[in-house]
């Protein structure tokens, strides 16, 4: 049933890896989410206001007085993202460099499997699995919601940023699978998506503190994914769009690539 | 060009300064079984790679089943079977799901035909494959090469790793496909490995084709030993002079002489006598075959 074709195969091989990572993020997540009763506390609250502004926003801590800024900035604003930064640069690193450096890849495609169908086919799956991340991390937040103390939170504002964080890891999904899908080489796309993401972290809480540098967040995924407050305004406009657009325009070079170019055995 | 189930025309591939191929011609015939003969690095496994889309070539024209291997697509990929020389595939699964996944990526194939491959390459499919030896390994190889009966396949040194057995058992494959009109075309490095099932053999070298033979008549033209028993001792003189006879030696009543080309003479001799016993060894195709993997040959041969 599992190996019908190379989406579900893709799946199936994955799924003790993804049970892995869906507990660990919904884990750290909920963690940080169960603080928000004792980061409430008047004590907490003086000695997060000593911190200098700067260093609380490169850690994406903006507002640490309402639970939607909690949230925000701990649980979705750096563990959460950082973790779907690396599952998806892995899984798209996977799809296509670490099937053709290990050397299976070749069985595959001298089978009657195109290559566009196949790279859809592998992005579909790393982008099912990233939903299967996101979904149980956004469960365990509304189950939450009660005992931690942030009603507040609306179950939209949550589906919202759930949407945004997919959109993000599929961002980086899409960024490593076309770099591997171009270049068929595993350290290399892991060295240019992790540059990448590095960059994208200080363009967005980092590099904007230097004066004439602000539009540097303009430009970077973390920004597209968090910008606007999507717990408490809902889902965004431009950052997802860009996000679509910017995925997109790699699945598409990347796959284009692929077809042109010499598998290696 | 119907009647072709493989052709190339100056097939040339690079790879960045490398050669791979320099000025590929070859023909393969529907329905025979043709050895695709070199010496490592001579470019066996790069054409095989172009023949299945794998690789581009860097010029020259490639015709597999009438198509062309890019254009043809996965139509085209439909119709063959492939053996890589380096068959690697995921460990972490069993021979029964592999092949399973494979099958279905061909549009299923009867379960009765995997089971029945597998029992004849003794090969157990229940098995997780990293747990596998080589030789179990490559028989996975063979029976998904196998398994959906197509009517071209392309193997890349199929035998390599099997023993002996199995070897056989590979031959009567290749045999049974054949007689099924099948179309086989394989690589190896040693003629022995192919003279048993191969109609033909073509020679390659840096790239390019020396020569192409029909196994029947190089084994004509082979030299073979041969050794006559008489009921009495024979006088030697008889024999040493005969056309196509060489070192002979006369031990009492035993004769022992190597045989260029056709035994007619040499028997007509040796019906003079009463013959008890006569031994001809299995031509060895191999010598003719080391002479074209020298480089001073090769040169002879193209020019
Ligand atoms: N990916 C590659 N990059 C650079 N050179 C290559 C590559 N693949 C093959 N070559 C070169 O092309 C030539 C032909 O190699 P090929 O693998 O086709 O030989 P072969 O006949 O299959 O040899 P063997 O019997 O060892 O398998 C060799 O000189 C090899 O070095
Ligand atoms: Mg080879």
């Amino acid at each position: 049933m599992f190996l019908r074709n190379p989406f579900t195969k893709a799946l199936f091989d994955a799924r003790r890896s993804l049970l892995g990572w869906a507990l660990a993020v919904t884990a750290v997540g909920s963690m940080y989410a169960a603080f928000w009763p004792s980061v409430q506390s008047p004590e907490m609250q003086q000695a997060l206001a000593a911190y200098p502004k700067g260093v609380l926003e490169a850690f994406n801590y903006d507002d640490l007085t309402s639970a939607a800024g909690y949230l925000g900035s701990s649980v979705y604003g750096l563990l959460v993202p950082l973790l779907i930064v690396v599952f998806s640069v892995g899984a798209g690193t996977r799809a296509i460099a670490g099937d053709e450096e290990a050397g299976t890849l070749d069985l595959l495609l001298a089978h009657p499997v195109g290559r566009v169908r196949l790279a859809v086919q592998r992005y579909a799956a790393l982008l099912v699995a990233l939903a299967v991340i996101v979904t149980l991390l956004c469960l365990a937040m509304l189950a939450l919601r009660g005992p931690a103390q942030f009603d507040g939170v609306t179950a939209g504002e949550l589906a919202a940023i759930t949407l945004q964080l997919l959109l993000f890891g599929g961002f980086f999904g899409a960024l490593a699978f076309a770099v591997g899908a171009a270049t068929g080489r595993k350290g290399l796309t892991l060295g240019i998506s992790a540059g990448v993401a590095v960059l994208a972290y200080l363009a967005n809480g980092v590099i904007p503190q230097v004066d004439g540098l602000a539009w540097a967040r303009e430009v970077s995924p973390f920004h597209w994914y968090l910008g606007g407050d999507p717990l408490v305004n809902g889902v965004q406009l431009a950052g997802p769009l860009l996000l679509i657009a910017t995925t997109s325009a790699l699945l598409a070079t990347g796959t284009w690539a692929l077809t042109r170019r010499d598998v290696a055995t | 060009m119907a009647d072709l189930a493989i052709s190339t025309e100056k097939l040339v591939k690079t790879y960045g300064r490398n050669r791979g191929l320099a000025g590929l011609d070859l023909a393969v015939d529907t329905g025979e079984v043709y050895g695709f003969l070199g010496p490592n690095g001579a470019g066996k496994s790069t054409t095989i790679r172009l023949l299945l889309d794998l690789i581009r070539p860097t010029s020259g024209r490639v015709t597999v089943l009438g198509a062309d291997p890019r254009r043809g697509g996965v139509a085209l990929r439909r119709r063959i079977g492939y053996l890589a020389g380096d068959f690697v595939v995921d460990g972490r699964q069993t021979g029964q799901e592999l092949l399973g996944y494979l099958a279905n990526l061909r549009g299923g194939v009867p379960r009765r035909r995997i089971a029945e491959l597998a029992d004849r390459l003794d090969l157990d499919l229940s098995r997780k494959i990293k747990g596998l030896s080589k030789g179990n390994r490559q028989k996975i190889g063979v029976v998904q090469a196998f398994m959906h009966s197509p009517e071209l396949l392309i193997l890349d040194e199929p035998t390599s790793g099997l023993d002996p057995f199995l070897q056989q058992q590979f031959v009567a494959m290749v045999r049974a496909a054949r007689a099924a009109g099948q179309t086989v075309f394989m690589s190896s490095h040693v003629m022995s490995e192919v003279q048993q099932t191969a109609d033909r053999v073509g020679i390659i070298r840096d790239g390019r084709l020396l020569t192409v033979e029909r196994v029947e008549e190089l084994r004509e033209r082979a030299v073979r030993r041969v050794e006559i028993h008489f009921a009495e001792p024979v006088p030697l003189a008889e024999f040493s002079a005969l056309p196509g006879v060489s070192d002979a030696t006369v031990d009492g009543s035993t004769l022992r002489c190597r045989l260029d080309g056709r035994a007619d003479a040499l028997v007509k001799a040796a019906a003079r006598h009463t013959v008890v016993g006569l031994l001809s060894e299995e031509p060895d195709l191999e010598e003719l075959f080391f002479s074209y993997y020298s480089t001073g040959e090769a040169d002879r041969v193209s020019a």
